[in-house]
């Protein structure tokens, strides 16, 4: 039986400094045991628990894709006590990760749809790993259009700015970068997420949202879906609560008579609605 | 099963005597409490108690626990698991309102999908022997109104009754049978389990306090945001005692606790009482004051429970009535709840 309160152990392989402000890495890792992968098999939506020895755990959402093999990746804000040693950390250093925690992304409800994926902030981060899941040769057939819209404040603080480069150059993505206020060398569309979201106006035909943000962005968001005529079995997000044990025991993330830790942290607003609102 | 009858007074040497082999934990007079506690050479348990100060979950789920250990490198720190074991123990005397709490906590450390290691190996490792109350020891008691009974196995692998000349013991379990071996050899005849009988039908009629557990459970559905919830928690003082003291709370922290170079992540008891068990990073606390955390303990019990597992997680024993600095009584908050 895998005690799942234990972490694997894991080197950091490569630490990344996605913004200007510099409070936001993204930190890739490699398991110490080659097989321990196998047993972190994840999928898109998922989190974990990153472990600092001495300090402490924090939930983190899965930021790479399962199809990004021999690393797994999670981008981190620093905040507390966790992020904070964590953020100090350097490349070679050892730590642990438990997971893959909660249930994901609902692939086989997105699989034949269109995808509207709506981001704001530094949530991007398992919308991220459910982009580049998607954009895998082999899934790609599998969903319809994408259409990806993602803000930041400015544009520094855009996140994963090499693959939003890359995304920009296919034809089977429709992306839609966004600030709140661009700078002297930005070229890129200004607005605020649900601005841009009116704009871009997503058909409700066959598609599904997946919105994932600031609660401010969220609030002014669901409104123009709402409009579009999106159903609330179709819009789709992620919580997030205060947790510990991550698998539906310290009762920390319980919300009415769900765990967001184990039965979310993924839910579409229908079932958002059943629960009791203490999130 | 097979039931044997064994002298009143014979309780205690049983007991020691299965402590030369086994990890007995027995109810044992401290100070002016009554406490299960690991039985010490030349201590005495007490089967005379009414109930125990504090539930006995800390046998499964202790107040303090170490998960892990750790070592401090150059590289950083590496980790050794701790292994989950346990020795072979009997819970001797419990009361069968705490039996029953255990069968409400293995449906939550005992799932399916995420398996709790260090409760189900001490859990499994364990014989459960109650002690029935053939009187109910407190005007507080109420576990017949949440499935319970003072005369009941449930949760037990044996179930011992005082019937009056005699304890008449009740193998439950195969786990119960294998210790039949310290209760002499006296079958119990047709006229002990008629006094039996009698006995437990008169310990139900003598509890006397009784809530509408089960007619809540509809009523709380649709109550999330009744007015209602203004009224209760005013003299709460978020200390935490009802949830510390209740033998279904089950809400831990997990924490790093270091000293040089060696380090041991611990996970202990926790309470939804508390102003910062939700408080995130942030500052945002989804349960901002006391009336949200008393509602949710309320909740927890009568309704998410009983969504999740089909149980109430209250078993009656009234400590958290008993021990409420404020006297806040959640018999009073249950029956005031049913006239919504
Ligand atoms: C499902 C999920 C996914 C998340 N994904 C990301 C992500 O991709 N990137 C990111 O930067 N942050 C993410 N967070 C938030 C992140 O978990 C908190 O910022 C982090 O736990 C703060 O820990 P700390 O030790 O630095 O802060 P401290 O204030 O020192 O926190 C102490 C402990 O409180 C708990 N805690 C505090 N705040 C939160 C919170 N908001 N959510 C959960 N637990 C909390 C943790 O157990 C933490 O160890 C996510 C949270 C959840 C629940
Ligand atoms: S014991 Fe009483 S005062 Fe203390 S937290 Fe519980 S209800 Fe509040
Ligand atoms: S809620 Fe109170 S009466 Fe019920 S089991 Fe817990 S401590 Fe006992
Ligand atoms: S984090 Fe422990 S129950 Fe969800």
């Amino acid at each position: 039986m895998q005690n799942p309160y234990i972490p694997y152990p894991v080197v950091v392989d490569k630490i990344i400094t996605e913004v200007d402000t510099k409070d936001i890495k993204t930190f890739r890792f490699k398991f110490v045991n080659p097989e321990d992968e196998q047993k972190y098999a994840y999928i898109p939506g998922q989190f974990g628990e990153l472990s600092i020895f001495g300090k402490g755990e924090s939930p983190i959402g899965i930021a790479s894709s399962p199809t990004q093999k021999g690393y797994v990746e999670f981008t981190v804000q620093k905040a507390g006590v966790v992020t904070t040693a964590l953020h100090e950390m350097e490349e070679g250093t050892l730590m642990g990760i438990r997971g893959p925690l909660g249930n994901s992304w609902p692939l086989d409800f997105l699989a034949g749809k269109n995808i509207v994926i709506v981001g704001g902030g530094f949530a991007f981060t398992t919308l991220r790993s459910l982009i580049n899941y998607m954009l895998f040769e082999d899934n790609r057939k599998r969903f319809g259009n994408i259409t990806v819209i993602y803000g930041a404040r400015n544009p520094g603080l855009l996140l994963y700015k090499d693959e939003l480069v890359e995304w920009g150059k296919r034809t089977d993505i429709n992306l839609n970068v966004t600030v709140d206020k661009g700078d002297a060398t930005w070229k890129g569309r200004e607005g605020f997420v649900p601005t841009v979201c009116k704009e871009v106006a997503p058909s409700k035909e066959n598609a599904v949202a997946v919105i994932c943000g600031p609660p401010i962005m969220i609030r002014f968001t669901l409104p123009v879906f709402f409009d579009l005529g999106f159903s609330k079995e179709n819009i789709i997000t992620s919580l997030e609560m205060r947790m510990k044990c991550g698998i539906g025991k310290c009762g920390r993330c319980n919300v009415g008579s769900k765990y967001v830790c184990k039965d979310g942290p993924v839910f579409s607003l229908a079932e958002l609605d059943k629960l009791t609102p203490e999130y | 099963m097979e039931k044997r009858l064994i002298k009143k007074d014979a309780l205690a040497g049983i007991a020691k005597k299965m402590a030369d082999k086994f990890l007995v934990w027995a109810p044992v007079k401290k100070e002016d409490n009554v406490l299960f506690e690991p039985l010490q050479k030349n201590a005495e348990p007490n089967f005379a108690y009414l109930n125990s100060k504090n539930a006995p979950k800390n046998v499964f789920f202790p107040h303090t626990e170490t998960m892990m250990k750790y070592t401090r490198t150059p590289k950083g720190m590496v980790f050794s698991t701790e292994e989950n074991k346990a020795a072979e123990s009997v819970l001797f005397g419990v009361r069968p309102c705490d039996a029953h709490s255990f069968v409400l906590l293995d449906k939550l450390f005992d799932q399916e999908k995420y398996k709790d290691g260090y409760y189900i190996t001490k859990r499994q490792n364990t014989t459960v022997i109650s002690l029935a109350c053939v009187k109910p020891p407190y005007a507080s008691c109420f576990c017949t109104s949440v499935d319970g009974e003072p005369v009941s196995s449930d949760g037990a692998d044996i179930l011992i009754t005082d019937i009056g000349s005699d304890c008449l013991v009740e193998f439950i379990t195969t786990k119960g049978e294998k210790l039949a071996s310290y209760f002499g050899d006296a079958k119990a005849d047709a006229a002990a389990d008629a006094k039996k009988n009698e006995i437990a039908a008169k310990a139900k009629e003598a509890i006397k306090s009784k809530i509408p557990a089960h007619e809540i459970k509809p009523i709380l559905d649709k109550n999330f945001d009744n007015p209602f919830w203004n009224t209760i928690y005013g003299k709460c003082l978020a200390c935490g005692t009802c949830t510390y003291m209740c033998p279904t709370c089950h809400c831990f922290d997990i924490s790093d606790e270091v000293k040089g170079s060696d380090g041991v992540r611990l996970r202990s008891w926790d309470s939804c009482m508390f102003p910062m068990f939700t408080k995130e990073t942030s500052g945002h606390n989804p349960r901002t004051s006391q009336k949200e955390r008393w509602r949710q303990r309320a909740m927890h019990k009568f309704k998410y429970y009983v969504d999740m597992f089909n149980c109430i997680a209250c078993v009656g024993c009234g400590r958290c009535v008993m021990s409420c600095p404020v006297n806040l009584d959640i018999r009073k908050v249950v029956e005031d709840i049913s006239k919504l």
